[in-house]
């Protein structure tokens, strides 16, 4: 097993894909300090009362919204890259238990990208923080346990992107069929649930896997109210579709000829 | 040590590999042919788990390859040079291989050398013409120093220098003592590189022999035109002779049709004197001597007698459905 996440990694850090994918987080990290200059900026041209009635969106909210995008992307490469060139006939050569390449891939893929999404996001936010200095914007000013919940929930959630969209691509082995359908459930589905008659259009949404991390911890300073769940069903529902996808992936993967 | 015993493979309705049984042994170069699409990498996929048998078993050093812990250690395969991430460095493509199996990394270095990459280590593969991705992939199955090594047509894309390359490559293998075991659809390259020969066709076994053994089989022969092939061939076969009808058909040589036969077993003088004693005219003699090629083309013409070969396959209803 060891093995397998030491190759798997070395994999992971050798092409170019990743760089691309990491290099993304980092300007979507960039724009979160930008956009909390443009925040700043604006706040200071405002009068008191006009002040009292803003809300600006938390400084980490480029990356909230972005970091899913990432996500997905290397979600589907990490398995269905393989698939494209035959490498993955390869990797089963080189690692052929393939339950262990399997878990070693989703492992690497997942924790690169929990990585990655921390460490953006707490940057992200850290920097707007700074950048806006002590003008009182509550979004930018929470309570640091409230904050690091927050923030330590998106990053979850993009980590748990990956690996639903890696069980997704196992089964698909398509790099463009993966994509589109992730991407469709990213960005079209919650549209769709838009058109559902109330109450049943939030109940909807709620279940989507880009809503769960607000359900679980809200940027603090924000009026909040979005979906229906309590924070431990929001949790539990994203562990759930994360167990889901890997199971599926994993029965796809180590049944089928390569 | 390879071995398949009555290893069948199915795709949906296709059979791409029918009761195959083989052994390959140690120390030689086992060349493993067949046409196109006559099951050779489907057997090499399922010996190396990549596609599960339906039936049957393919095993390697006594075990089933997916059973072994650091396989790039004991097995060094070449499936497809085609199989690799243009993205990534030479060296790397060996690299993560060799992080996976617990090998040294100065190994990466020494085969990059062996196949005479080391100056393009640090290139990415997406540059590599054909020649050079199946040297990378020479490399790759050269990792682990393994004792059994199995190339599925190792020599496509190779200039002459590179074809002759592999070839001294595989027999200073085998002369190591391991098991090499190489797939081609080309008898002309074989003939210069395996000592045996297995050869397959639609899935099933032809011929499990020696390069020399299937040269004699063939090689020897007497091609014999006569008026009267089937008085003839009584005579022969009398005699000890095998005869079968020879490539080319009967040719119509002016109001007669004459019979093409291959006489083995038998020389000239033998078959001209006995055609003299029965009284049966003979209108062409030639010592035939088949290329190995040839014996490879007759062997897998697809021609009933030889996929239903009796001595080799029982005929199963299978085969009764493919040669009616």
């Amino acid at each position: 097993m060891i093995d397998a996440f030491a190759a798997e990694w070395y994999k992971l850090r050798t092409i170019r894909s990743t760089a691309a994918v990491f290099g993304a987080v980092g300007v979507f990290m960039l724009l979160c300090v930008l956009y909390s200059w443009y925040v700043g900026h604006y706040w200071d041209g405002l009068s008191a009362a006009e002040r009292s009635r803003t809300e600006a969106s938390p400084p980490d909210q480029l990356l909230a919204v972005t970091l899913p995008v990432c996500a997905v992307v290397l979600g589907a490469l990490t398995l269905t890259s393989e698939y494209a060139t035959g490498m993955h006939r390869t990797s089963l050569t080189a690692l052929p238990r393939r339950l262990t390449l399997f878990t070693a891939k989703a492992g690497v893929a997942g924790g690169a990208m929990l990585a990655a999404a921390l460490a953006s996001l707490a940057a992200g936010f850290l920097g707007g923080k700074a950048v806006v200095g002590d003008r009182a914007l509550p979004t930018f000013h929470g309570p640091a346990g409230a904050t690091a919940a927050h923030l330590l929930w998106v990053g979850l959630a993009a980590a748990a992107l990956t690996l639903i969209t890696y069980g997704v691509g196992a089964v698909l082995r398509s790099t463009a069929a993966t994509i589109t359908s992730m991407l469709g459930l990213l960005i079209v589905v919650p549209v769709l649930t838009r058109l559902l008659p109330s109450p049943w259009d939030d109940r909807a949404w709620s279940l989507l896997p880009e809503a769960l991390p607000g359900q679980i911890a809200a940027a603090p300073g924000t009026s909040g109210g979005e979906g229906v769940l309590p924070a431990p069903v929001a949790a539990v529902l994203m562990a759930v579709y994360v167990a889901i996808a890997l199971a599926v992936g994993a029965f796809s993967f180590v049944r089928r000829d390569a | 040590m390879i071995e398949v015993r009555e290893l069948t493979k199915r795709y949906g309705a296709t059979t791409a590999v029918d009761r195959l049984s083989f052994a390959v042994r140690p120390g030689t170069v086992t060349g493993f042919l067949g046409p196109n699409g006559a099951g050779k990498s489907t057997t090499m996929r399922v010996l190396l788990g990549l596609d599960a048998a339906t039936s049957g078993e393919a095993l390697v050093n006594g075990g089933r390859y997916a059973a072994l812990r650091r396989p790039m250690r004991e097995v060094g395969a070449l499936l497809d040079a085609g199989a690799v991430h243009g993205g990534r460095r030479a060296f790397d493509h060996l690299g993560w291989l060799a992080r996976g199996n617990g090998i040294p990394a100065r190994r990466v270095t020494e085969v990059l050398e062996q196949v005479g990459l080391a100056g393009v280590a640090r290139k990415r593969v997406a540059g590599f013409s054909l020649g050079m991705r199946q040297r990378l992939g020479i490399a790759a199955a050269l990792l682990g120093d393994p004792g059994v090594l199995m190339f599925d047509e190792p020599v496509n894309g190779l200039d002459p220098d590179g074809v002759r390359w592999i070839r001294e490559l595989m027999r200073a293998l085998a002369a190591e003592g391991r098991t090499v075991l190489i797939s081609s659809h080309l008898m002309s390259e074989m003939e210069l590189t395996a000592d045996r020969l297995i050869v397959i066709g639609r899935g099933r076994l032809i011929a499990d022999t020696s390069v020399r053994e299937l040269a004699q089989r063939f090689g020897r022969g007497v091609l014999v035109r006569t008026p009267r092939p089937a008085e003839l061939t009584e005579v022969l076969e009398a005699a000890g002779g095998s005869v079968e009808p020879a490539p080319g058909g009967p040719a119509t040589d002016g109001r007669l049709a004459d019979g093409r036969l291959a006489v083995g077993g038998l020389d000239v003088e033998a078959i001209g004197d006995m055609a003299a004693a029965k009284g049966i005219p003979l209108h062409e003699v030639t010592p035939h001597s088949a290329s190995l090629e040839e014996a490879y083309m007759a062997l897998t013409s697809g021609n009933a007698e030889f996929t239903a070969d009796a001595k080799t396959q029982p005929t199963t209803e299978a085969t009764a459905r493919r040669t009616s």
